[in-house]
């Protein structure tokens, strides 16, 4: 668990390649969305999700147990791809899995400000990010958010906060918090990055993921018609919007799905959006977006077999198997119907 | 390294041009073949035994593929009987 030393792509992504196998496929979803909650829990538990529900199964049940179950298994095994790089190698990786922190940032805030008990913020934390136990430990413990930023004060997020805060003080709310960790975030994630080709690769799939939150985040205002700057959301980076740009569509659907339609990702998107302007459902449309990441994850994995894209895919996979694994078991515990269920599934 | 080696390369050209001699061409060969073949078995061998602790049946396959690269060696051989 380093920066230092030449990287290590093969060892990874041959064990990244083994866990790929294990991930659930088309059957496995299709059996689940059959189950109850409890059959769902007893089916991972013969999976390789067995020693996280083990682990948990004294302190919760149901649909909170497949829950914490997946955040735990998330964390560990992007934890063991962290371990298992070094070089630049874990530097491209880490980019990518601090967004993991920013949750936790996020989610401790949060708690601190709603005066949320300590255990309940703990079991939403996915400890997948750079953070080590001790500075987790630290942020739980922590009563006021000025705690909050001070033990923050030596990472990436320090600065930022510390800004933030003071507006936080005068407001009283968190979006400038909020906005400051993701700030700094994607900041981090596109600078100094190599020019090697499998690393222009990952930046592109970057990018993209960037330009998605932008549309995503520009089409929720443009439909909720609110009176909030469009450009205090707008996230650097992407290749789709400038900030004037996306300030200026967000007042306007009609203009906004045209433009994203006449984008280079409107092949991909072109269906979500028409049904985005008959059904008027921006559900189809963040999931468009989600499957056109996973694909272009999928082909990533494939052009540059030893380098940092396989390992990324695999991410992206994971990432995925645990979302919809959620939406089933949340599906079910609502008392969904499986074929409602399944079209909310995403599935390549 | 890189200098050195060039020195040595020097310093033999000018001894009398020893690498003219078959003999020490054959052993260079073999030399730098089997620096090949090291540098290509350090990527598959960290592959094979990233694959081994995800699944011991691998053992077997990764062992195998691991001394594959080693046949270039072998191949190289080959010289040092001919010269």
């Amino acid at each position: 668990m380093s920066a230092v030393g030449s990287s290590n792509p093969e060892y990874v992504v041959a064990r990244v390649r083994a866990r790929r196998g294990s991930l659930y496929g088309d059957e496995e979803y299709r059996k689940l969305t059959r189950m109850g909650p409890a059959e769902i829990a007893r089916f991972m538990e013969e999976s390789s999700y067995g020693a996280d529900i083990n682990a948990l199964g004294s302190r919760h049940g149901g649909v909170d147990l497949i829950e914490y179950a997946l955040n735990r298994n998330l964390a560990e095994q992007f934890d063991d791809i962290l371990d298992w790089s070094e070089g630049s190698l874990y530097d491209l990786i880490a980019r990518y899995l601090r967004k993991f922190d920013a949750w936790n940032v996020k989610t401790v805030i949060r708690g601190v400000y709603t005066d949320a008990d300590q255990s309940a913020i703990e079991v939403d934390l996915i400890r997948a990010g750079e953070f080590d136990d001790r500075r987790i430990r630290r942020l739980l413990e922590a009563d006021s958010i000025d705690a909050v930023v001070e033990v923050l004060e030596d990472t990436i997020y320090g600065d930022p906060l510390r800004e933030a805060y003071a507006e936080y003080e005068e407001t009283d709310t968190l979006v400038p918090l909020e906005n400051a960790v993701d700030r700094a975030f994607y900041e981090r994630l596109l600078s100094g990055l190599g020019n090697a080709e499998p690393t222009r690769q990952y930046e592109a799939f970057l990018r993209a993921e960037v330009d998605f939150r932008n549309a995503t985040n520009a089409l929720r205002l443009a439909r909720s018609g609110a009176d909030i700057d469009p450009a205090a959301y707008f996230i650097e980076g992407g290749e789709l919007f400038t900030r004037d740009s996306l300030a200026r569509l967000a007042r306007n659907l009609d203009e906004l799905v045209e433009y994203i339609g006449d984008s280079q990702y409107g092949e991909e998107l072109g269906p979500a959006l028409r049904e985005l302007e008959e059904a008027d459902s921006l559900i189809a449309f963040e999931h468009a977006t989600d499957a056109a990441l996973l694909a272009y994850g999928d082909r990533l994995g494939t052009i540059h077999p030893v380098s940092v894209t396989p390992i990324i895919s695999y991410i992206l996979a994971k990432e995925r198997e645990v979302e919809n694994i959620r939406a089933i078991a949340r599906g079910k515990e609502a008392g969904l119907p499986a074929d409602q269920i399944e079209s909310e599934l995403v599935i390549t | 390294m890189l200098e050195a080696t060039n020195e040595l390369g020097n310093v033999a050209l000018q001894a009398g041009g020893t690498l003219t001699d078959a003999n020490a061409a054959a052993a260079l060969a073999v030399g730098l073949a089997a620096l090949g073949a090291g540098y290509a078995e350090r990527g598959i061998g960290s592959a094979a035994v990233g694959a081994m602790a995800e699944d011991d049946d691998l053992f077997v396959n990764g062992l195998i593929l691991t001394v594959l690269p080693e046949t270039i060696v072998i191949l190289a051989l080959v010289v040092v009987f001919i010269v």
